[in-house]
């Protein structure tokens, strides 16, 4: 069964790296564009993983993933956060809420597979 | 008390790259409201890329050294005050991330050029702008040609430049390039107790666009090149806002 990969960010641009970046692995990938409709989509969609940005409209990733971990049904889906914000204060409470890894912007697909690739199973699609 | 880890061991867990040791300095002094001048000035003077740079906002209408009004950092610092080692220290980190995101998601090599002798852009232009609010107050803007933000966009998309024909795309592309350059440097400011918020991005396709002139000390213009592309950063900037 493919790998559910939930990727939240207001930017489009990093929604579509990181649907190419996991393309060449047998995963299913769903976007959300906030924080608001990322909750939604988690409890419609229970992805094996979250990849989800800080800084959004409506509502920001830290409130998210604050949500997420008080839901009993969503709280154990791991969260890699990928921002370019990595200032102290920001990284110490969103490591206290619970998330599993951190990647900051600009980064290399390599190491979001590298990252992703320690929390779920990630099989190579079978070339065509 | 503190019963989790600390930042520097999930700097190490994260696998997070070392902050600019000048950056993180000079701005940790500048966000002192009683920061001495000659401390600063020290700093200043042991790098001399920063002490170029710091007497080129100092001088704006200088087209070279040879015109230079304000010839020593003491002096520049005498007459501009925390202003323009504000804009110093955030243009560091904005650079640097910029530079980075080319090499690690473009794997374009791109070198900063004098502003000053760099081709003016003609044409259509994307400008983007980023403002920030709080204890300190400013905004960044970003350019370059339409055509530069066209392979640009592409590159990080991976799509052949002759695809990427779609302006929407090619503005958020913009748009995401200046939000990681400026995260970067929030985190810097943040880390150093001058707490700022940031705009969404704001990108606009427009014609001619002349940068808005700010009085010396308090604006840094930055220019980036690299074969048909040309960038060129803008950074204003005050501190201690009383929002």
């Amino acid at each position: 069964m493919a790998t559910k990969i939930l990727s939240v960010d207001d930017s489009r641009t990093i929604r579509m790296i990181v649907g190419r970046t996991f393309k060449p692995y047998d995963c299913q990938i769903c976007e959300a564009g906030n924080g608001e409709e990322g909750l939604a989509a988690a409890a419609r969609e229970k992805p094996d993983l979250i990849i989800l940005d800080v800084t959004m409209p409506v509502m920001d990733g830290v409130t998210m993933l604050g949500k997420l971990k008080e839901d009993p049904a969503l709280k154990t889906i791991p969260v890699i956060m990928l921002t370019a914000e990595s200032g102290r204060e920001n990284v110490l409470q969103i490591a206290k809420l619970g998330v599993r890894d951190y990647l900051v912007k600009p980064f290399k697909e390599e190491q979001l597979i590298e990252k992703a690739g320690r929390i779920v199973t990630l099989q190579k699609k079978p070339a065509a | 008390m503190n019963d989790g880890p600390n930042y520097l061991e999930l700097s190490r867990r994260y696998g997070f790259a070392a902050k600019l040791e000048s950056a993180s300095r000079l701005t940790q002094l500048v966000s002192r409201q009683d920061a001495d001048l000659d401390e600063i000035a020290k700093v200043i003077d042991k790098d001399p890329a920063l002490r170029a740079r710091l007497l080129r906002v100092a001088n704006p209408e200088a087209e070279n050294e040879a015109e230079y009004a304000v010839e020593t950092v003491e002096d520049a610092l005498m007459r501009n005050g925390m202003g323009c080692v504000l804009v110093l220290a955030m243009s560091t980190p904005l650079a640097q991330a910029l530079i980075k995101t080319f090499q690690t998601m473009l794997s374009l090599k791109i070198e900063t050029v004098d502003p000053r002798t760099a081709a003016p852009l003609a044409g259509e232009q994307l400008v983007c702008n980023i403002d920030f609010t709080g204890k300190v107050v400013g905004h960044v803007l970003l350019r370059m040609s339409a055509e530069a933000g066209r392979l640009i966009a592409a590159g990080i998309l991976g799509l052949p430049p002759k695809e990427m024909q779609d302006m929407n795309e090619v503005r958020d592309v913009a748009g995401e390039l200046l939000n990681i350059m400026t995260g970067n440097f929030k985190s810097n400011l943040c880390d150093a107790g001058l707490e700022c918020k940031l705009s969404p991005p704001d990108v606009r396709s427009m014609g001619d666009f002349l940068p808005p002139v700010a009085r010396a000390g308090s604006v840094e213009h930055m220019a980036f090149h690299n074969g048909n592309i040309q960038i060129f950063v803008d950074v204003t900037a005050n501190p201690w806002s009383d929002d």
